[in-house]
């Protein structure tokens, strides 16, 4: 017998979440493996249970189904279920097979659904690399406002506003906070697409800083500079960090 | 702008006195130390500023003719010169038709009107014309000034119908495609309940939709539409909230900005509801506090959830219309103790608008 496909559908409205179960009772070959109201238990679930499919709505508590994916290490063929529309390029960035804008037919469930069985079926699972393509996020319209960490089982989510600077290190980034810091599996060029640039600047290859949490910006030896923050630290200054620094102050 | 000499009674009846006097001034002069006989000084006077009485009236005309807005400083300058020696010399050339041929027995005023008068009432003719004008622009720019002030206060009262507009509740779409969505579910499990929340949603979407037209309403409807909001969000989140209505009896008839209460319910359900894995409480209740009548929305939250960018813009809007409305500052207070969240919004009972 074929195997079956197994799927979990993530919504925090329970009557959303009964439509897609109303919807799938055509189909033989999906298994639901459970329903999941919010985003860390469908972290737990996604973890445990290894499904093939999820059903994504995009807000819900405590994590939103964005914040959801970036944690995730093998993320599961995904369909985006959701009432925002300005959220469908982000879907696709996030490598969504689909984006069905609530409320949705039967028709257009349907033609989600039988592509997303294709994918799961031609491509040999341990070949998707989804992981790797949430990190190519393009131009958006909307800056990133919390920071979604991962420490072991742990995971934190730490608002835009209490980081103070953060500082790369190798293929991670390190964000220091008032309330400690914290390791983010993501590479500088990951702020530097969504961090507002009004609030953070590149001051080096190596580091962003918040222009609120800046003290002063002194001379450093000949030419060189440094910035000094509200809490005593020094960072350095790169030439074409000072550059966007005075662009900033222009 | 019309000729205020016609147009306006009291101005022509004080320009009508004001000649009645310098008519008694010449009168008295020519006939006191002129020496020339009552009847002439009479005519002579009588004739000369009827005449300019009329004339002046009509120099109203060339004023406008010479706005600021046609003509530069220098060119009106001259035009007032030339119009000022013309008016003048037409003046005493039609006063000296008339007159020689009506006194034609008086020496001393023939002599009069025709040698030594003609100088001073050349130069007479040219003061009153400076006189005239001047008070002609003075009437202009009198009236500029009452259509700018006007002009002001009608702007200003623009913008802040513009500003009250921008202000107002607006439905949110996800709400609404969520609730539909919510039905879409509902017809194929519970029919029933799919119908009563779909009149449900109407019945919130005609009143807010008619609501907003209205500047104020009574608290009693507020209430209902918000309740209807809330009974459509039970639907949504059945077992995540409820709500507590404390509104006295005697709340319910008070007048207060329409539309006013929804957004603190939304407020309480997107970031209550929404964020909390909780059941969360919503609580209505009222009160007075000196001369301001309060209503106040509180909830319980979720300490944890990180609050998201981009909050308090209905709050702000809330404030910002109150202050509109009500040219207070302060209306609306929000308070943050432990898990509640406390919103108070104060009418004052004196609300003259």
């Amino acid at each position: 017998m074929e195997k079956k496909i197994k799927t979990i559908i993530i919504d925090d409205e329970e009557l959303a979440r009964a439509i897609i179960i109303n919807y799938l009772k055509k189909f033989d070959n999906i298994e639901i493996l459970t329903e999941c109201s919010n985003g860390f238990e469908a972290i737990k679930q996604i973890g445990e249970l290894k499904p093939d499919l999820i059903f994504l709505d995009i807000q819900m508590p405590k994590l939103t189904g964005f914040e959801m994916l970036e944690i995730l290490d093998d993320p599961p063929v995904i369909i985006f279920t959701t009432a925002f529309d300005q959220y469908a390029l982000k879907a696709f960035e996030v490598n969504a097979i689909d984006y069905l804008l609530k409320p949705f037919s039967e028709e257009r469930f349907s033609e989600a659904l039988v592509k997303a069985i294709k994918m799961i079926k031609s491509v040999p699972p341990k070949k998707q690399k989804l992981a790797e393509l949430v990190n190519t996020g393009g131009k958006r319209n909307e800056f990133l406002d919390r920071v979604v960490i991962k420490q072991g089982q742990k995971i934190s989510i730490v608002p835009v506003d209490d980081i103070s600077y953060i500082e790369a290190q190798d293929d991670y980034t390190m964000l220091y906070t008032g309330k400690g810091n914290f390791l983010k599996q993501k590479t500088m060029k990951y702020y530097d697409e969504n961090l507002n640039p009004a609030e953070f600047i590149r001051i080096h290859r190596s580091y962003f800083v918040k222009l609120s949490s800046v003290k002063q910006i002194e001379l450093f030896e000949k030419e060189s500079y440094r910035v000094i923050l509200h809490d005593g630290k020094q960072l350095p200054v790169s030439k074409s960090g000072y550059q966007n620094l005075k662009e900033t102050f222009k | 702008m019309t000729n205020p000499f016609i147009s306006n009674k009291k101005v022509l009846a004080s320009y009508s006195i004001v000649w009645f006097f310098v008519f008694l001034v010449q009168v008295s002069v020519l006939n006191l130390f002129l020496h020339i006989s009552f009847f002439a000084s009479v005519l002579d006077s009588a004739f000369y500023n009827g005449l300019y009485f009329a004339l002046g009236i009509s120099l109203w005309y060339t004023v406008n003719f010479n706005s600021l807005e046609n003509y530069s400083v220098p060119k009106i300058f001259l035009n007032h010169i030339a119009a000022a020696a013309i008016t003048s010399g037409l003046w005493i050339f039609v006063g000296y038709y008339f007159l020689s041929h009506m006194i034609t027995d008086d020496i001393t005023y023939s002599n009069f009107l025709l040698k030594s008068s003609l100088v001073w009432r050349f130069l007479i003719g040219i003061l009153y014309y400076s006189v005239i004008i001047s008070i002609d622009y003075i009437f202009i720019y009198y009236y500029n000034f009452q259509e700018k002030v006007l002009k002001e206060t009608e702007l200003h009262a623009l913008v802040k119908e513009a500003e009250l507009k921008t202000l107002k509740y607006q439905i949110n779409p996800h709400f609404i495609f969520n609730s539909l969505n919510s039905i879409s579910s509902l017809t194929i499990t519970n029919p029933v309940k799919a119908q009563d929340m779909t009149i449900k949603l109407s019945s919130f979407l005609r009143s807010t939709l008619s609501k907003n037209e209205k500047q104020k309403s009574k608290l009693s409807e507020e209430i209902n539409n918000a309740k209807l909001y809330l009974d459509i969000e039970k639907v949504r989140f059945a077992e995540k909230f409820d709500f507590i209505d404390e509104i006295k009896p005697e709340c319910k008839e008070l007048e207060v900005p329409s539309m006013i209460l929804q957004p603190l319910f939304e407020n309480a359900i997107k970031h209550g509801v929404y964020e909390s894995l909780d059941k969360v409480f919503i609580k209505l209740s009222c009160g007075m506090e000196k001369e301001y009548f309060k209503i106040v929305v509180e909830n319980n939250f979720d300490t944890e959830a990180i609050p998201r960018k981009g909050e308090g813009i209905g709050l702000r809007n809330i404030k910002n219309r109150l202050k509109l409305i009500y040219n207070q500052e302060n209306l609306l207070t929000v308070e943050k103790i432990k898990n509640i969240f406390k919103v108070t919004i104060f009418i004052p009972l004196q609300s003259g608008k």
